[in-house]
């Protein structure tokens, strides 16, 4: 098997040097030196990277370290963009260049007043290098136990689980109407949309601010889900049509089938 | 009189036409212990006539440019009225084109149809065969996914393990050193003008060679006996058989239909059993997916490149075998047809059908 | 059963005129799906109004765009009054010419003239040319 899995390597590197895209295929030489060392400062936030949502969505080392992931000697140089590793309290603004909605949300809360006292920050919750799409299962007694107690946590959890079902359905059927061929571009931005907006409304961790602006977010949700629902009538009726269609070829070979019998008997 | 009845008659009178309808449809016999292997012959034609149909259409709308083909497919399966249903029906009806051309050459190669003196029906069949893989390989490209592009710049990129003239070779199909524009714009032209008019031509050929030495009698039945084959040049007659029209034509169109009806229903209900994620996103030349593999009937070949220690004796174990494959009517010259007195020819036909099956599985999954 | 069995050739005549049925059904749903392919679509927004920038229109100038699918041509024959016509000569369809000189169309096929407002000055043409409503807004003139 070890074998194979070289040949494979040996078979895909000789095209990828072939096809010229070595730079940009392969990992970024961040991985190539960081993934060789032990430690956290090596294997560890690689092997975790590789598993995260970041990487599968090609967000690699240096698009949050920064510097230069090309150049073995400049990749660390400050003059390279590198910035490393933040300090405690100032993790929310280096997710916050990307993940600026809900940074802004994050700030104005309980959570993000005492981050200077040592409050929970980003990775608090969602881990740093193994971060993984969110869910609402980041809400749990373990978790936020941590710092206080869960009753309300779990209250907030209660209030906005509805519609993140609510979401988690709609991103399937929309998954599913990509996977047959619709063009979903449009649903899936309006869905990114809801979601981001919403998942920055209870960062806020303000449960009566919750409450209140739910609904407007279940009605975008409708909005969505009458879209989807179109789709997913007009796959039905042509999964109807076709249907009939397969029996009715199926019918017209079997009558094809009886007019060969009435030969047999001549022959 | 009657306006049909003259204008036949007036036919007739000019190129004998009722002549020739009688010799090759109602007094054409066929062997009477014919079976229902050999009507994928005209399932096949149907199926052919369907991908030219569909294919017209699609280049309707299609536009073989880096920047605008996926758009434009996109186009056709979202806002073209019945464009899904179009292009569906040409992806699905590529895939069970491969099927159906599998199952006819193992039934003939089951059968010993392919021995003299039906060498040339054989080998211009086997080219079909090799033809409709190029299909594939040239039509996949088209809508520059990510699929298209990667599958593409593997497969060709196979080809560079040949000593010497390896990379230029790679080049030379691509058009440049990577799968480009220029790749698009050779296989597009490949697919839609000169394979085409090369394949329909060697159809005509091959319906020719099958007509002019007579459809072999399947070598099943008591009554059946190995004859000599004569040396000079004989029209295989079968005296008391079935005539083709109407008799064996009707079994043809079931066939037919039922071979629609399959694909109508995959179209319908299972289109994404041809078109793995991969071909839903537009090409990246920057990113290359993961695992990417190519389409079902390259695995072997995939996964043979894969096994052998050196690609140029993965590439050369590839060409043997196709080779063998073609010529082997020349040097199975033996006159036994009968599958039962040939122990040795089945033993490597189910161990070569065992490792066609077992390659692809083994691609598949590892 | 009671009847006398159905003879061979009746059965075959009988199931010959289903299949062809079910043969022709086929063939018409696939035809009609054919011809929906081949149909033009109809693109929303088509209808709607065109904003042309009133800087683009010159006293006793004209301005050539795209309405409804088709070259058509606003001008302003005198100042704050605008004009937006079809530019496709009512003759053959040939795309008429502005002429400065003259003020007027000319279509270079047949020599067809046309005046500012659209009416037929001379030539083969057999009618004045469409006319289409024009609005201000603003800066821009809206037409249709």
């Amino acid at each position: 098997m070890k074998k194979i899995l070289l040949t494979n390597v040996l078979f895909f590197g000789a095209f990828v040097l072939l096809t010229g895209f070595s730079a940009a295929a392969s990992p970024s030489v961040c991985i190539e030196c960081h993934g060789g060392l032990s430690g956290q400062l090596g294997e560890i936030p690689t092997a975790e990277w590789h598993t995260s949502v970041h990487s599968r969505s090609r967000v690699s080392c240096h698009d949050c370290h920064g510097g230069d992931p090309t150049d073995y000697v400049e990749a660390m140089s400050a003059d390279r963009g590198f910035i490393g590793v933040p300090v405690y309290a100032e993790v929310p603004a280096f997710c916050g260049r990307c993940h600026v909605g809900v940074e802004e949300d994050y700030r104005a809360s309980l959570h993000g007043q005492v981050v200077e006292f040592g409050g929970p920050n980003c990775v608090t919750c969602h881990e740093n290098h193994a971060v993984q799409v969110a869910s609402i299962d980041l809400i749990n007694e373990i978790s936020c136990s941590r710092c206080h107690t869960y009753d309300k946590p779990a209250l907030i959890k209660q209030e906005i689980s509805d519609t993140e079902a609510m979401l988690s359905r709609l991103d399937n059927s929309i998954a599913s109407l990509y996977r047959v061929g619709f063009d979903t571009g449009q649903l899936k931005d309006e869905l990114f949309s809801t979601r981001n907006n919403f998942r920055r409304l209870f960062h806020s961790v303000d449960i009566d601010k919750i409450r209140a602006e739910t609904a407007g977010f279940d009605a975008d949700l409708e909005e969505t889900k009458a879209t989807i629902n179109a789709l997913e009538e007009t796959l039905g009726q042509r999964k109807i049509v076709g249907g009939a269609f397969v029996l009715l070829l199926i019918l017209g070979g079997c009558i094809a089938l009886l007019i060969r019998r009435t030969y047999e008997n001549k022959e | 009189m009657n306006p049909a009845k003259e204008a036949i008659d007036w036919l007739d009178r000019r190129l004998g036409v009722r002549e020739l309808v009688h010799k090759n449809l109602g007094g054409y016999l066929l062997p009477r212990n014919i079976n229902i292997w050999y009507t994928l012959g005209a399932v096949l034609l149907a199926m052919f006539g369907l991908q030219f149909l569909t294919g017209t259409l699609l280049l309707v709308f299609y536009v073989p440019d880096t920047e605008k083909a996926f758009a434009s497919v996109t186009m056709i399966m979202n806002e073209i009225p019945y464009g899904w249903l179009i292009r569906y029906l040409h992806v699905v009806g590529s895939n069970l084109i491969i099927v159906f051309l599998l199952a006819h050459m193992l039934s003939v190669l089951f059968m010993g149809s392919y021995k003299r003196p039906r060498e040339l029906t054989w080998v211009s069949g086997f080219v079909l065969f090799n033809l409709a893989l190029v299909f594939c390989l040239t039509g996949y490209l088209l809508p520059w996914s990510q699929l298209s592009f990667w599958a593409t710049t593997v497969a060709t990129d196979a080809a560079g393990a040949i000593p010497i003239v390896g990379d230029q070779l790679v080049a030379f199909m691509r058009g440049g050193s990577t799968v480009n524009e220029a790749t698009l714009g050779r296989f597009f032209a490949l697919h839609v003008m000169g394979l085409p008019l090369v394949f329909f031509a060697l159809i005509g050929v091959h319906l020719f060679c099958v007509r002019r030495v007579g459809i072999s009698k399947p070598p099943f039945g008591d009554e059946y006996r190995t004859t000599e084959i004569p040396l000079s040049f004989h029209h295989e007659e079968h005296q008391d058989g079935v005539p083709f029209h109407p008799n064996y034509t009707i079994k043809d169109m079931a066939m037919v239909f039922f071979a629609l009806a399959l694909l109508v229903g995959i179209t319908f209900f299972a289109p994404w059993l041809f078109i793995p994620p991969d071909a839903l996103e537009p090409a990246d030349p920057f990113f290359t997916p993961p695992n990417i593999k190519p389409e079902w009937y390259f695995l072997w070949a995939y996964q043979t490149l894969k096994i052998f220690p050196n690609e140029l004796l993965g590439l050369a174990s590839q060409g043997l075998a196709m080779g063998f494959l073609a010529i082997l009517p020349f040097f199975d010259r033996g006159l036994e047809r009968r599958p039962a007195h040939r122990p040795l020819f089945v033993t490597l036909y189910l161990l070569g059908i065992l490792l066609f099956v077992g390659l692809s599985l083994w691609g598949h999954y590892s | 059963m009671s009847e006398a069995p159905a003879s061979a050739n009746e059965r075959r005549t009988f199931l010959g005129i289903i299949l062809a049925a079910i043969g022709a059904f086929a063939a018409g749903a696939f035809g009609w799906s054919l011809f929906r392919f081949l149909s033009p679509v109809e693109r929303s927004g088509e209808d709607s109004q065109v904003r042309v920038a009133r800087d683009l229109v010159a006293i006793g100038g004209v301005h050539f765009f795209a309405f409804q699918g088709r070259p058509a041509v606003v001008l302003q024959p005198r100042a704050g009054e605008f004009v937006a016509l079809s530019a496709v000569c009512t003759h053959l369809g040939c795309i008429i010419k502005w002429v400065d000189e003259t003020q007027e169309f000319l279509c270079p096929c047949h020599a067809g003239r046309f005046a500012a407002s659209g009416q037929v000055l001379g030539g083969p043409p057999p009618r004045a040319l469409d006319t289409y409503p024009v609005t201000l807004e603003d800066g821009d003139i809206l037409i249709g």
